[in-house]
């Protein structure tokens, strides 16, 4: 029996960071991954791809993470889809386990270690 | 005698341009002298009014020229000793002057007893208005040497404010640069730990590959430590303060770093005030300072260990306390009273030419790569926001010492 994997949507406006986030998550086996490096588009890449978690860097050019936070909301079909956010501009330290977040959502400092991302994500799925 | 312990400053010369400044030195010398050099003074008015007296002897009594002498021992006595010194040696001269009197009789001066009054009144007039003028001058120069060195004072005040201010610019410039600095680290090395995971998986079962991994997921780790230090020091400008207990904090955090003082055999030794007075303070980053300081112990220590003894106390502060210090502006006044927080180790010291430069950015006397140099400054501008002192020494015995003075009380200072 094969489990379907969860589909996972990337979106960070440096091209070298979504391509080892992608093959990190696909190298654990249970995620599909589906990477974005601008803002502007990830509420269609999103629309497109029905993620069931969504990683969105803070900081992008054009339309940054906050706004791609707020659209996603706005949208009947993805407001219920968990968006963690990646971030430089904070510390490891500043973000607990659970319940540290920018507009209700959760973050997570930069640079995550592949074990915190996988058992956020994992708890993050494991609430729906 | 000159009872204070410390030598006061030369006084400045009161005509300057006018009186050379020795002859000034020499004024004031003699201006106000004490114990033995006071008997010296009026052993020497004392021979000068001898002195003239034998003159007007040998010259035939008081009805000769000599006897206006006398007025310069009488100017003397009052310049030294103001009023009472003019009217004393006054009253002396007269008393000198009245054995001669007979001389005049004899040189035909019938009126010797009236000449005699009149000449002692004399003397007293001069005493008195020469001791009144020389009380006032002495009232006036007083004025100008309180005057002097709360000029002295405050241009030394000024000075170090200036200082001060040079620093908090250099101390935010360079945090704002950190701030930048780490943002943009943060995300090439963010690829880099997920690449070190990546590889760690992929090169299971090669012990060169997963050692050269191991060491490149260290290498980020320390890259991280440092760039935590950067954000720490970038961001220390927030508070959130509210009134705490510093004997709760420091147990809490003795706690913390528990498994380093185990690791490193290093014995804690507590002496804590009963009822510390509350303070102030943002209890994360009070915790924050504390952990800078036990950790440099411990490391000072080394791996033979020690005594980290941690001493809290509510006291007036000594005028020795309130010396130079890092932290709050102005700092602190002797007499204040001020919860003193004491932490010390039994390692090496520091090297005295180092202990000016522990609190500049980047400064460590660490080995490379063990510590990022950003502790202490982190700590003191954590300590000058919470409005305390901090300073660190050598103890006297082996080992250094860092003290941090708060002020007690539950309310904001305004």
């Amino acid at each position: 029996m094969t489990t379907v994997k969860k589909r996972i949507l990337v979106v960070d406006d440096e091209a070298s960071m979504t391509r080892m986030l992608r093959r990190n998550l696909e190298s654990t086996g249970k995620y599909e991954v589906r990477t974005e490096n601008s803002g502007d588009v990830a509420v269609t890449a999103a629309r497109e791809f029905h993620p069931d978690f969504i990683l969105l860097d803070v900081m992008m050019p054009g339309v940054d993470g906050g706004e791609v936070a707020a659209r996603l909301k706005e949208d009947k079909a993805l407001q219920n889809v968990p968006v963690v956010f990646l971030t430089a501009i904070i510390k490891k330290e500043e973000t607990a386990p659970t319940g540290s977040n920018i507009g209700g959502r959760e973050y997570i400092a930069k640079p995550v270690k592949l074990e915190d991302l996988v058992a956020c994500i994992e708890r993050h799925l494991g609430k729906q | 005698m000159n009872t204070g312990a410390q030598n006061p400053a030369p006084a400045p010369n009161p005509l300057p341009g006018i009186a050379p400044d020795w002859f000034a030195a020499w004024v004031e010398r003699w201006r106000r002298p004490h114990g033995g050099s006071a008997v010296k003074a009026w052993l020497g008015v004392l021979a000068l009014i001898l002195l003239t007296g034998g003159l007007v002897y040998v010259t035939g009594g008081t009805g000769f020229v000599w006897v206006h002498l006398m007025y310069v021992p009488i100017i003397l006595a009052s310049g030294i000793f103001g009023l009472r010194g003019g009217l004393i040696s006054a009253a002396v001269a007269g008393v000198v002057v009245g054995p001669l009197m007979p001389l005049d009789v004899a040189k035909n001066m019938p009126q010797g007893t009236e000449n005699w009054v009149l000449r002692s009144h004399f003397f007293l007039l001069a005493g008195g208005c020469g001791g009144l003028l020389s009380t006032w001058v002495n009232r006036q120069l007083e004025r100008l040497r309180e005057t002097h060195s709360a000029l002295v004072r405050a241009h030394e005040e000024l000075k170090a404010a200036q200082m001060r201010l040079i620093q908090n610019a250099k101390l935010e410039s360079v945090g704002r640069l950190a701030a930048g600095v780490a943002h943009e680290v943060k995300n090439p090395l963010a690829v880099i730990q997920l690449g070190v995971d990546y590889l760690t998986n992929a090169v299971k079962g090669d012990k060169g590959l997963e050692e050269t991994v191991q060491d490149m997921a260290d290498a980020v780790k320390r890259a991280d430590t440092v760039i935590k230090g950067l954000l720490d020091f970038s961001r220390s400008e927030q508070l959130t303060l509210a009134p705490g207990d510093l004997n709760a904090i420091l147990e809490e955090t003795l706690l913390l770093v528990k498994h380093e003082l185990t690791k490193n055999h290093v014995t804690v030794e507590k002496d804590l005030e009963q009822k510390p007075p509350p303070v102030r303070l943002d209890r994360n980053k009070i915790k924050q300072v504390f952990i800078n300081l036990f950790m440099n112990a411990i490391q000072a220590m080394g791996s033979e260990g020690g005594t980290l003894s941690v001493r809290t106390r509510r006291q007036r502060l000594s005028a020795a306390q309130t010396g130079p210090g890092e932290g709050a502006p102005g700092g602190f006044h002797a007499g204040e009273e001020a919860v003193v927080v004491d932490v010390e180790d039994t390692g090496p010291g520091i090297p005295e030419d180092k202990l000016d430069k522990l609190f500049d950015p980047f400064f460590t006397t660490k080995a490379v790569g063990s510590g990022t140099g950003l502790g202490l400054s982190v700590s003191r501008k954590i300590i000058e926001l919470h409005g305390a002192v901090i300073k660190i020494s050598n103890r006297k015995t082996k080992g250094a010492a860092a003290q941090i003075i708060f002020r007690p009380g539950e309310r904001n200072r305004s």
